[in-house]
């Protein structure tokens, strides 16, 4: 009986490490090939890692909760001699993964790269050598100088969508693939590199290390450290550290806040929850915020944008993807409703339930968070009477909504109970004025309070 | 024992090492070089460059012999060869670019110590000379130890009876006769421009083919011809077996075809390629790993197993290129620095310096075709129809670009004819750009030089060289796609 050691797999995205959720599998236990033996969480998503081949597993080398590096061995499996091990030794993810095509590619280059007599490689398989991001495969066209600023910036040129001639991957499409922010932190120092073209030396060294020190890092001094607990900051918490940061950096914030009768809302929405029981779906207020939201971007264009600062252009969407802010567990994560435009509210209803679920069981993918237009946060389901959140760049908006209240509000000469909601909307200053939000959150609560506003827009 | 510390390491200081060493230290890393032989290593002592010396050297006297005269310059005494000072003049090329390595690492702080180094530990190597022992110990080392000649039984190198190309380099007295024995690049190299100097070359190729995997067919027939033409006889599927002295002279016995043949010469030379010097330093003692061609296995950043310790250069993989030594030495000097840097150059360009020329860069239309590259253009353009190529009486040889049909992207070129190792350049940035056919085609070139031959290949490739007679674009053979980009 021989042993193999199967590995976590580089799973792409410029993900390097880990964390070990929990085992799948048990020493003893008889694995075939491609079952899932671990639950593994990176700072994008949690992934199932399958084993590649078939075997009884010997031993596991890693704890739960460990942080795990790829190309780490997982465990050992006892296999039986002859069993023919496939040509890479690390274990494919699970094929339900959205990024498993670029991990096949990245490990797929540098073997195949031997093969040229002209970019001939000697390259060792295995042993924790592999190399973020891969190197360029034979098919991608990216200038030398494009393919090192990929690399600085840790982007697999292999993923990327080229946009020049021929399927070219230019500088843009490097840069943008890191989001508009690394961009603007980074750019000038990446513009040192170029226009030195060969720098050499420590002026060289000097740009890299710039452009990698984006947000400066500061330090923290304890004064009472032992009655302090230092955890690390992993996962998806450093994620949020590092975009928060990174868009109150770019994007100049302002907020304007206003208050909604929506006693007529309370109405459509209670007899929409009893008729969606029927379809086993909790309908919420969300997806009608988010048809009257939908209904007042399509007056208000601007608020369906994103600023491109390498192009110095402004890029309106034609689509109405809408984020939902999503409490997890492990932080907060925002899941797309597609194309919400053209859902019913039992559409949206049901597709919120599950992707809540999914982001509360950690198992959202990258695809699922990707490709909002403008987001929703709804702090209501919580407390608090207004809120300025962060947009999620690169959008332009964010829409706060809060819970429904019992005001008294003034009519006709007299205090009459009414149900009311607050919202906000922040924007990014750069692209949008302050009368323009005023005007469009008017749009947008013109829709909220009156019903058949709302309904005559709708699918 | 003397200890002394270094932030980086370099053991060898050839084409690879000495690079690596001067951007360490350029990135103000305490830097120091190990050598046992000579600064600049094989490359700049007793391999590329003296060889280049010599193949000028008999080219210069071909060419006064046999293009002088039709030019009108007609030469009254004999023309002789003077073997011991054209030696020593080659000698004094070496010198000068061995004494500028010296300079150069000097001049960047890097200390230089002589001698052989071996790993003691994983953190510690030793290097002893004649002076003693030195321990040196850094946090990174980089392992550019090179290679050396390959052996087959029957022959071992002692660089008198049977020599490698540094024992043929060294020869100061022109043989009568010479046996070589691989009809690789080294081999051939050597025996040409032996052959110009006069000497009777018989080549014995084990396969079917000279430079086989090297260069395109089509390239090495030109060489080969001309070859045959200057009176090299290669004898191809022959096999060396062994060899016995025959009072000043030497018998080789050589298989052929399950038939054993003779032949007589005055030298033998042994040039069937190169292996890594994986074997020394004690690589294998501190738990390097290997792999089974003898390389040091390392990853995109020549990291080796041991993660404080890269490999560079012929140790570690093919191709066994001083140019591809030293770009893995800058790229790892500056991974050491902290840089994110990996090895993803789309090509290295290859020279052979035969006569003439041979240069490729990029892919050979097998590999193209291996790659997925089904739908190929292909364009050549001969040097004949070149005016300066004519002017020069440098005639023979091509150009030819394979491209992608469906994008025009260039995706290799061979070159055979004069000066194409000077002419390769200009392909090796058009496949790293990833620059189409048009591109080349549309750059002016400047007239008369024999530059003019890669935009004219580029023209033919699309199908409308000026000065060669191709059919209408829409009847040319091969694809008629055109690019719509």
């Amino acid at each position: 009986m021989a042993t193999k050691d199967v590995k976590l797999p580089d799973i792409g995205e410029g993900v390097t490490e880990g964390e070990m959720v929990k085992w799948l599998v048990k020493v003893g236990d008889v694995v075939k090939a491609d079952q899932p033996i671990a639950e593994v969480m990176t700072d994008k998503a949690t992934v199932e890692v399958p084993s590649p081949i078939a075997g009884v597993v010997k031993e596991l080398k890693v704890k739960e909760g460990d942080i795990v590096p790829i190309e780490t061995t997982l465990l050992v499996l006892e296999v039986s001699a002859g069993a023919s091990a496939p040509a890479a030794s690390a274990a494919k993810p699970a094929a339900a993964m959205p990024t498993a095509p670029q991990m096949a590619k990245t490990v797929a280059p540098v073997a195949s790269a031997s093969a040229s007599s002209g970019a001939s490689t000697n390259v060792a398989s295995g042993g924790g050598l592999d190399v973020y991001p891969p190197a360029a495969e034979v098919h991608v066209l990216a200038t030398p100088a494009t393919r090192r600023v990929a690399r600085e910036m840790s982007v697999d040129i292999n993923s990327l969508h080229g946009t020049g001639i021929a399927g070219r991957v230019t500088r843009d499409d490097v840069l943008k693939s890191k989001g508009t922010g690394a961009v603007a932190a980074g750019q000038p120092s990446f513009a040192t590199t170029a226009s030195a073209g060969a720098a050499t030396g420590a002026s060289a060294a000097a740009s890299a290390k710039a452009a990698a020190a984006m947000p400066t890092r500061m330090a923290y001094v304890s004064t009472q450290p032992n009655a302090e607990e230092r955890v690390p900051m992993r996962g998806i918490r450093r994620k949020i550290a590092e975009q928060m940061q990174m868009t109150k950096h770019v994007v100049p914030h302002f907020t304007i806040m206003d208050e909604a009768n929506v006693s007529e809302l309370v109405k459509l929405r209670d007899q929409a929850k009893v008729a969606g029981e029927k379809y086993g779906v909790k309908v919420t207020y969300l997806p009608f915020v988010m048809k009257a939201l939908v209904a007042a971007i399509r007056e208000f264009p601007m608020l369906n944008a994103s600023i491109d600062d390498q192009a110095g252009e402004i890029v309106y969407k034609k689509y109405y993807n809408i984020g939902f802010a999503a409490d997890t567990p492990n932080g907060l994560l925002v899941p797309v409703i597609k194309n919400a435009d053209q859902k019913t509210i039992l559409e949206i209803s049901k597709e919120i339930q599950e992707l809540a679920k999914k982001a509360r069981d950690g198992k959202l993918s990258l695809d699922e968070m990707k490709g909002a237009t403008i987001t929703i946060t709804n702090i209501g389901s919580v407390g608090g009477t207004y809120a300025t959140p962060i947009i999620n760049h690169p959008e332009v908006a964010i829409i706060g909504m809060y819970k429904v209240d019992w005001k008294p509000v003034y009519k006709d000469g007299q205090f009459v109970p009414t149900q009311v909601m607050n919202y906000t909307a922040t924007c990014d200053h750069r692209l949008i004025d302050g009368a323009v939000a005023a005007n469009f959150l008017k749009a947008f609560l013109k829709r909220i309070e009156n019903v058949g506003q709302l309904v005559l827009e709708m699918i | 024992m003397a200890t002394q510390n270094f932030d980086v390491c370099v053991i060898g200081a050839g084409p690879g090492g000495y690079v690596a060493a001067i951007r360490a230290a350029q990135l103000g890393k305490k830097t120091v070089i190990i050598e046992r032989e000579y600064l600049g290593g094989v490359c700049l002592n007793v391999g590329c460059i003296p060889s280049k010396a010599m193949i000028s050297a008999a080219h210069f006297l071909h060419r006064v012999q046999h293009d002088a005269p039709e030019m009108g310059i007609e030469i009254k005494s004999d023309v002789k060869v003077n073997m011991k000072k054209l030696v020593s003049w080659k000698q004094s090329v070496c010198d000068q670019m061995s004494g500028g390595v010296s300079q150069l690492l000097k001049g960047n702080q890097v200390t230089i110590i002589r001698g052989e180094a071996e790993f003691k530990t994983a953190q510690e190597l030793v290097v002893k000379s004649k002076e003693g022992a030195t321990s040196i110990v850094a946090k990174n080392f980089i392992i550019a130890t090179g290679s050396r000649p390959i052996e087959i039984p029957g022959f071992k190198i002692d660089e008198k009876e049977v020599l490698s190309s540094t024992g043929a380099l060294a020869l100061d007295e022109l043989p009568k006769t010479a046996v070589v024995i691989g009809g690789g690049y080294i081999g051939l190299e050597i025996g040409s421009y032996l052959s110009k100097l006069g000497t009777e070359v018989t080549v014995l190729e084990a396969g079917a083919t000279l430079l086989n995997g090297v260069a395109e067919r089509d390239c090495v027939q030109v060489v080969e011809r001309k070859l045959k033409k200057g009176g090299v006889k290669i004898v191809f599927g022959a096999k060396a077996k062994s060899y016995k002295k025959t009072g000043s002279d030497y018998e080789v016995e050589y298989d052929l075809a399950g038939k054993l043949e003779k032949v007589k010469c005055a030298k033998l030379l042994l040039t069937v390629g190169r292996r890594p010097n994986s074997d020394q330093a004690n690589l294998k003692g501190i738990g390097l790993q290997i792999d089974e061609k003898g390389f040091v296995k390392v990853n995109a950043q020549r990291r080796t197993s041991i993660a404080h310790i890269f490999a560079i250069g012929d140790v570690a993989g093919q191709p066994m290129l001083a140019h591809k030594a030293s770009y893995e030495g800058v790229l790892v000097a500056e991974v050491i620095g902290g840089m994110n840097r990996a090895y993803d150059a789309k090509t290295v360009p290859a020279v052979v310096f035969t006569d003439p020329e041979i240069a490729s860069a990029g892919m050979l239309e097998s590999e193209c075709r291996a790659k997925g590259y089904n739908d190929l253009k292909i364009g050549k353009f001969p040097f004949a129809a070149n005016g300066r190529a004519v002017s020069l009486k440098e005639t023979d040889g091509f150009v030819k670009i394979i491209a992608d049909a469906k994008t025009n992207i260039v995706l290799g070129v061979h070159m055979v004819g004069p000066e194409v190792s000077n002419l390769i350049s200009e392909a090796a940035l058009a496949i790293e750009m990833g620059a189409r056919v048009e591109d080349l085609a549309l750059t002016i070139h400047p007239h008369p030089t024999l530059g003019e031959v890669v935009m004219e290949a580029a023209e033919a490739t699309l199908g409308h060289a000026i000065h060669i007679i191709q059919k209408p674009l829409s009847r040319a053979e091969g694809s008629s796609v055109r690019a719509t980009h």
